[in-house]
């Protein structure tokens, strides 16, 4: 072993002639209040950007010799100092200022708090026609300014006028209309100056709400520069995410990255083609804004051909859905983005489907013959879009097409003659919906986590990937399953109640480290957040197993009613063989020392000798046991029998036993 | 020899640090917390933050997206 380990990323500063550890970079103020010194403040507030207007944060450093006097909440700590909090003059500096704010607003709570803090006591000394006698005056602390760009990205609110002058107004003195209410400003006032004064919806709490709403909008201000960048790029973030982790779509699922990923990926979209620099949200007053456009983009074809469009994207799953197709072109990018869009088409399901087409076209199972002369091989853009515009006028090859993959094998093998095994392993759909953009194949929880789904591999079922293949962290059928059962029945449940995905994980709490990986997966301050809106409308407080006994509910009668409909039971939760598994010999040879590793530590063959082949077949017969255990725990865990339906306990046990549900599946006990 | 996420064996140098080790691993994701021996590490400490020979090392990776 070696010697301890060492750490030294910190500067050793002196504050009040005690030593101090620093991160370089931060701070003063947050520096001594982490040493647990109090520092005195009026427009400090924790989730805004520093501006040091107030001025009673001062405090005297020396550096290099000299002293001076520095707003601490926005004096970075970069080298040793020595830091006074508390020097005479400071405390005079301090003290001359907190009269000022006395005599102006002498019945403001935090005003006379900071006043007692800096030993000022004579309210009279300042006293003159500004003076404000409310308690809840407004002080110009300029917090719901910050609160109204940085959380929302807009800017209703600002100063007007200079020096006593200096007040706090709207555009032109009127009510902004662009104002959506979020209540931002009201949340961060430190004196009551603004109130929320209307509830839409009439929640019972809407305090908790807008409380709990407000976390979140801290956490974008603050930390999603560092984390995902949704404000800057939007989910096409995770293009290469993806591919640096070897799980990006590619030809029809066969690999997990190419060489052109660039072409498409986040930066460039960044770079070259995202144009509105400013918050586009689904709806207005979102602070993740996520959702991109390019502005101006030019079409090449189609009947908008010549035109300038706004494309609404891309999203991570349409960029995704490129390279599946081998398109790496993020002009025809683009171009499929919006005319999807126009037309109504999912683009996962149309990306989907055409890479299999293409898998099949190279492959030999159709030809130009079959559709219309296009040659669609992977990359084949110009031959993409002429399809997806066939697709939306109902003509040619775009028709059959746009009836998906489970339906082109059922016509591929009943009129071309088609290898029906050949096309189950690669046609990628389960339920008759296509897979979402994502590789799952070293991932078994992934695979049971499309596969099992009730609506079929949709992409809001997609996050058991890292949990399970680079974490490692579910290892057991045990683990697996119960990640199998909580997952699916909390996005569920989200769903039900209308609430956003992406401010449950694409933005994450600072102190989401502090919990084991199983606890920091769920992301506990989220769940929380999303628990607390629920009991501000309702006024129902909810713990995790009442939520999740919720969602049970819907997710047990979602599945009854997909037994009711031939699919509700263990054959259609069965994965196409490539979703779980290399089907051909290039994909084995791609991933060889991976296979080759799980065959002779895990499976524990000799594979001496072994042909690709014969490899090939004791993985795949290893794979596919495996993939049915996990169903089988799965299953269990969720209450069903061992042919996927809900038992009667488990019907009982959730109050849904009602005789008409009961009489749909006793057959199946 | 560091053990990375009870699974990955990597070999381990004098002087290796946690971003060494991320590096060795091509774990570029942002959204990562490491534990060395069951200690989490803060992130600003990657560069410089040695890890010890025989060490466990959990690279937790928090999903997103999806």
């Amino acid at each position: 072993m070696s010697a301890q380990p060492a750490t030294v990323a910190r500067l050793e500063i002196t504050v009040d002639g005690r030593s101090v550890h620093a991160v370089p970079g931060t701070y003063l103020l947050k520096v001594l209040q982490e040493a647990g010194i109090t520092i005195p403040t009026l427009c400090h507030h924790k989730d805004l950007t520093p501006t040091g207007n107030c001025r009673l944060c001062t405090c005297e450093i020396e550096v290099r010799g000299k002293k001076r006097l520095v707003t601490s909440c926005n004096y970075p700590v970069r080298e040793p100092i020595a830091v006074a909090t508390q020097s005479p003059r400071v405390q005079q500096h301090r003290k001359l200022l907190a009269e000022m704010y006395l005599g102006r607003w002498p019945r403001v709570p935090v005003i006379q708090e900071v006043a007692r803090a800096c030993g000022a006591t004579d309210a009279e000394r300042f006293r003159s026609e500004l003076t404000d006698e409310s308690p809840t005056a407004c002080i110009l602390c300029g917090h719901c300014v910050k609160a109204c760009e940085e959380f929302i990205q807009e800017r209703i609110l600002d100063f007007a006028g200079r020096g006593i002058k200096r007040h706090l107004t709207m555009p032109y003195g009127e009510v902004d209309p662009h104002c959506i209410g979020c209540t931002s400003c009201a949340y961060v006032c430190p004196t009551g100056a603004i109130k929320i004064v209307d509830d839409l919806n009439g929640p019972v709490d809407p305090v908790l709400i807008r409380d709990h709403g407000m976390k979140i909008n801290a956490e974008m201000a603050t930390l999603d520069r560092s984390q995902c960048c949704m404000r800057e790029v939007g989910t096409a973030n995770i293009v290469d995410v993806m591919d640096a982790y070897d799980l990006l779509p590619v030809h029809n699922y066969r690999f997990g990255k190419h060489v052109d990923t660039p072409n498409i990926d986040s930066k460039r979209l960044r770079r070259e083609f995202f144009t509105q620099k400013m918050p586009d949200g689904c709806w207005n007053g979102c602070s993740m804004a996520c959702a991109k456009t390019i502005d101006g983009f030019e079409l090449r074809t189609g009947p908008y051909r010549g035109q300038k469009v706004t494309v609404d994207g891309p999203e991570y799953e349409t960029a995704a859905g490129a390279a599946n197709m081998g398109c790496f072109d993020a002009e025809f990018l683009a171009e499929y983005n919006f005319y999807c869009d126009t037309y109504g088409i999912d683009t996962i399901s149309f990306a989907t489907t055409m890479a299999f087409v293409m898998e099949a076209y190279e492959a030999g199972v159709i030809t130009k013959k079959h559709t219309g002369g296009k040659e669609l091989r992977f990359g084949a853009t110009s031959e993409t879009l002429a399809v997806l515009h066939e697709m939306a006028a109902g003509s040619g090859f775009g028709v059959d097409v746009g009836k998906g993959v489970r339906w082109l094998k059922e016509k591929w093998v009943r009129e071309y003659g088609a290898d029906r095994a050949f096309l189950q392993d690669i046609g990628m759909e389960v339920k008759g919906l296509e897979y979402s953009e994502y590789v799952s194949k070293e991932s078994l929880a992934q695979q049971a986590g499309y596969a099992m789904s009730n609506k079929g591999p949709q992409h809001d079922e997609a996050w058991l990937i890292f949990m399970d293949m680079v974490n490692n962290q579910i290892p057991s059928f045990e683990d697996k399953a119960e990640a199998l059962y909580y997952f699916p029945l909390f996005r569920t449940w989200f769903g039900l109640m209308g609430l956003c995905k992406l401010i449950w994980n694409d933005v994450v709490p600072a102190d989401n480290k502090k919990y084991r990986p199983q606890e920091a997966a769920k992301v506990p301050g989220h769940v929380l957040n999303f628990q607390k809106f629920f009991e501000g409308m309702t006024g129902i407080p909810l713990d995790e197993k009442t939520m999740i006994d919720q969602s049970a509910r819907v997710h047990n009668l979602q599945r009854i009613m997909s037994y009711m409909l031939g699919r509700g039971t263990r054959e259609h939760d069965m994965p196409p063989y490539r979703a779980v598994g290399p089907v051909t010999r290039e994909e084995y040879e791609s991933r060889q020392d991976r296979y080759d590793k799980q065959l002779v530590e895990t499976v524990g063959v000799d594979i001496a000798g072994k042909s690709t082949e014969q490899k090939m077949a004791l993985l795949r017969e290893y794979r596919e046991a495996q993939y049915n255990k996990v169903v089988d725990a799965a299953y269990e865990r969720r209450g069903w029998t061992r042919n996927g339906v809900p038992t009667r306990e488990r019907l009982r046990e959730l109050g849904i036993d009602l005789p008409e549900i009961v009489a749909v599946v006793k057959d199946a006990w | 020899m560091i053990l990375v996420n009870d699974r990955d064996r990597v070999p381990w140098h004098a002087g290796m640090t946690v971003q060494d080790l991320l590096g060795a691993m091509n774990y570029t994701y942002v959204l990562i917390t490491v534990m060395v021996d069951d200690v989490l590490v803060p992130q600003e400490d990657y560069h410089h933050r040695e890890i010890p020979d025989g060490a466990r090392v959990t690279v937790f990776h928090l999903a997103h997206g999806g």
